[in-house]
């Protein structure tokens, strides 16, 4: 993973990427592991450095509850940044679909560092906003997409 | 007096008369009735399979067609498209982000659950 690249580092210079890395932990999740459940309280966030996430939501088919994928985030994305916007809780699940390393940095310490540095707060945060941001416009335009079909189907 | 009784008696004798004529004429049409029906019965029955032990019994109530199943797509497949449909819509809205107009947001994917 290029650090520089990286969703949540972009705009911290290396110096600063490295800092902040160093305050999270490494952690290997082999295919099919749960990163974390939905509905969880959310503590960290996940920086992926390689493999794939895939975030996934229950729905039901055929009489029986499945996850579905709404998406996958796989080398320098983030997920899990319910961590760092309240009210702190997942609201998708996370399941590693390759062997997945990923850096967990904890709110707490994330907190307590944007404190000393608040250059680095504003742009982890600036680029936080950008992440949920975006996921936020997709799904406007899929639910939107949708609708067109629920008033062709209704209304032909 | 004698002219008023012998009018009543007229009138007794007459009525009773044209009962035994109207029972006479109708008696015939409802044996012919009960006699057809009877027919019929007989023949619905002679044309019933012959059953063990139920030679004679009703005809059963025809039983209802059989509900029409819909061939279950295995959940695996469904799952499948499902994934298939959500990386197409997801895409196609990825595709509205860097070109918002009316005409990308509406694009037609190869989704098989949109058509």
């Amino acid at each position: 993973m290029n650090t520089l690249q990286a969703d949540l580092l972009k705009g911290l210079t290396e110096a600063q990427s490295a800092e902040l890395l160093a305050l999270g932990v490494r952690r290997q999740y082999p295919t099919g592991a749960e990163l974390f459940p939905l509905g969880a309280a959310a503590h960290s966030v996940f920086m992926i450095e390689r493999g794939r996430v895939a975030l996934t939501l229950p729905i039901q088919v055929q009489g029986r509850e499945q996850d579905v994928m709404v998406e996958e985030r796989d080398g320098g994305q983030v997920v899990g940044w319910s961590g760092l916007i309240p009210p702190h809780r997942f609201t998708l699940k996370a399941t590693a679909q390759l062997q997945t390393d990923a850096i967990v940095l904890e709110r707490e310490v994330l907190l307590s560092h944007f404190e000393k540095h608040p250059e680095v707060g504003y742009l982890v945060t600036r680029n936080v906003a950008s992440v949920t941001g975006q996921r936020l416009q997709i799904f406007q335009a899929m639910w939107l997409r949708e609708m067109q079909r629920v008033i062709e189907l209704r209304c032909p | 007096m004698e002219m008023f009784l012998m009018a009543v008696c007229m009138t007794i004798f007459g009525v009773a008369v044209s009962a035994m004529a109207f029972g006479a004429a109708t008696s015939d049409v409802r044996e012919q009735q009960a006699a057809t029906l009877d027919s019929k019965v007989d023949e619905a029955l002679a044309s019933m399979p012959e059953r063990f032990f139920a030679r004679d019994t009703a005809p059963a109530i025809a039983a209802p067609p059989p509900a029409v199943t819909v061939p279950s797509v295995p959940i695996e497949v469904l799952l499948a498209q499902i994934e298939r449909h959500v990386r197409l819509e997801h895409a196609a809205a990825e595709s509205f982000l860097f070109d918002p107009t009316a005409e990308s947001l509406h694009s037609r994917t190869t989704s098989p659950l949109v058509h």
